[in-house]
């Protein structure tokens, strides 16, 4: 009888430990979790304000144009970016000029040294930016979701914060330096009517 | 004794022999394993790699996976049981692919996957994959200025467990989403069909007759929202767009019924997997993870280029 009740009591005990030693959660919980652990926009402003804007690898238009007239194979290297296959590289580029019209967020640019080029301050969307800039690597991110991620955060900075501010004073006839992504591809021959997506737009 | 010493020598000696000759008889197998031959898309895919994978030299099969990650784990054992020495995968399932793949790692054997994403980056030796977020931020630009920023629209998912699908609609919604006065009425998946795209088409429409567009996930699917919306006589007042950059899609769109789609280049895709696999087996070990391959916007104004 006193044998039933020491086996009652140590089923209890173990019962006891065995009940609060484990706990279950959802999976999915767990994953969202992990997934929200980074912190992408404090990421992104790191790459913005301590990449973006100091970095040496931006070039003139002007001299990137010279350059890829002259060897365009090593100018896309030495100056372009392209992850993975593709015809198309991103490039990092500054310059100057006038703003000769304003059209649902396009900024029409009369270049001193290349002609009318285009900033597009409403569609700052997509990778170009991040892919530009070199400073962020397909390895440093575990899955693609997470690097686009990246740009989404990007985008939002310059798109939301940076460049509303730097164009609320900003008329049509102003002369402006400006800097940004463009896209350039390698059939591309001719350097007319690009489309800048901006990182920074200053009144002259 | 002596003789019988001399005979297991002897025997042993002809093993190696046998077994280094046929090393060199044989040629590396490889495997192409596609989700579904069921569509002309991943046909295309699968034909292309073992092409390239037979112009290498080597010997090549192409196991059908039926967009079932069951099938697909099954082939992985024949395949891994069969001696094969290199597997280009266009994986069914972004989760439920990876045991087989880590199968696969386990026997020895690399894994390239092709165009469709697995949630790790430690299983397959790499991936080489459409840039679908690119292309879908590109469409998403196009559709917003397509509809002037207002509208109600559809979109239509591919197979749910895909990265690829998911991949697709972030790049489309982190445009579209920014604009307010473009409504989504309903999303759901047609898996990548397009008999079932149209289904869910007619569906969506009986409660929603009034749509300006339909995003679909891939052409097959815009050529079945095409389909609906010609059956109900609509299809020159719902803009289509679609995703691949399928022959049909391509003409639909120089006859504007269709307004965009995003070139995918699986050639580019199938052939650099097979010459990863080659470079493998001549001791290349290292290999980026992931290699996005870009996709290119097909709309009116650069149909001609197409």
């Amino acid at each position: 009888m006193k044998k039933k009740y020491i086996y009652i009591l140590a089923f209890l005990i173990i019962a006891i430990l065995g009940y609060n030693s484990v706990y279950f959660k959802k999976l999915s919980d767990i994953k969202k979790v992990k997934k929200e652990s980074f912190d992408f926009k404090a990421f992104a402003d790191s790459i913005y304000y301590k990449g973006i804007l100091k970095s040496k690898k931006t070039i003139a238009l002007t001299d990137l144009i010279a350059s890829i007239r002259a060897n365009q194979e090593a100018a896309f290297k030495k100056h372009g970016n392209r992850l993975g296959i593709g015809n198309s590289a991103y490039f990092m580029i500054k310059s100057t000029g006038k703003i000769i019209d304003i059209k649902d967020g396009i900024y029409t640019i009369a270049d001193k040294k290349n002609g009318v080029v285009f900033i597009d301050t409403k569609y700052i969307f997509g990778n170009d930016l991040r892919d530009a800039s070199g400073l962020v690597k397909l390895t440093d991110f575990k899955t693609n979701a997470q690097f686009n991620k990246v740009s989404e955060s990007l985008n939002e900075i310059v798109r939301n914060e940076i460049i509303p501010k730097e164009t609320k004073n900003v008329k049509l006839g102003d002369s402006i330096s400006f800097s940004g992504a463009i896209k350039l591809n390698k059939k591309q021959t001719l350097f007319t009517d690009l489309l800048i997506i901006p990182s920074q737009i200053k009144l002259q | 004794m002596k003789i019988k010493h001399f005979s297991l020598v002897l025997i042993a000696f002809i093993l190696v022999l046998g077994c280094s000759s046929k090393e060199k008889a044989e040629k590396p197998k490889i495997a192409v394993v596609v989700s579904t031959l069921n569509n002309p898309w991943f046909v295309m895919l699968a034909e292309s790699a073992a092409e390239n994978a037979r112009k290498l030299g080597y010997e090549a099969k192409i196991f059908d996976s039926q967009n079932n990650p069951a099938v697909e784990s099954d082939n992985f054992e024949n395949l891994i049981s069969s001696g094969y020495d290199a597997i280009l995968l266009n994986p069914t399932d972004s989760d439920g692919s990876i045991s087989s793949i880590l199968k696969a790692k386990t026997a020895g054997i690399p894994v390239f996957c092709m165009d469709r994403e697995v949630n790790v980056d430690d299983a397959a030796t790499s991936q080489i994959l459409s840039d679908n977020y690119s292309g879908c931020v590109a469409i998403g630009i196009e559709f917003v200025k397509e509809l002037k920023e207002k509208g109600k629209y559809v979109e239509i998912l591919g197979l749910v467990g895909d990265n690829n699908t998911w991949a697709r609609s972030k790049g489309f919604h982190s445009v579209v989403d920014n604009f307010p006065n473009l409504k989504m009425v309903a999303q759901q998946s047609g898996n990548f069909d397009r008999t079932k795209a149209m289904e869910v088409l007619e569906t969506i429409m009986q409660a929603n007759p009034d749509i300006d567009a339909v995003f679909c996930g891939n052409d097959a699917m815009a050529m079945g929202a095409f389909q609906a919306l010609q059956a109900s006589g609509k299809e020159y007042k719902v803009k289509i767009f679609g995703f691949d950059g399928a022959g049909d899609v391509v003409e639909k769109i120089r006859e504007k019924k269709i307004v965009a789609t995003g070139m995918q280049f699986p050639k580019v895709m199938a052939k650099t997997a097979a010459q990863y696999a080659d470079e493998y087996f001549k001791g290349r070990k290292v290999f980026p993870q992931r290699v996005p391959v870009e996709v290119e916007l097909i709309n009116a104004s650069n149909i001609k280029d197409y």
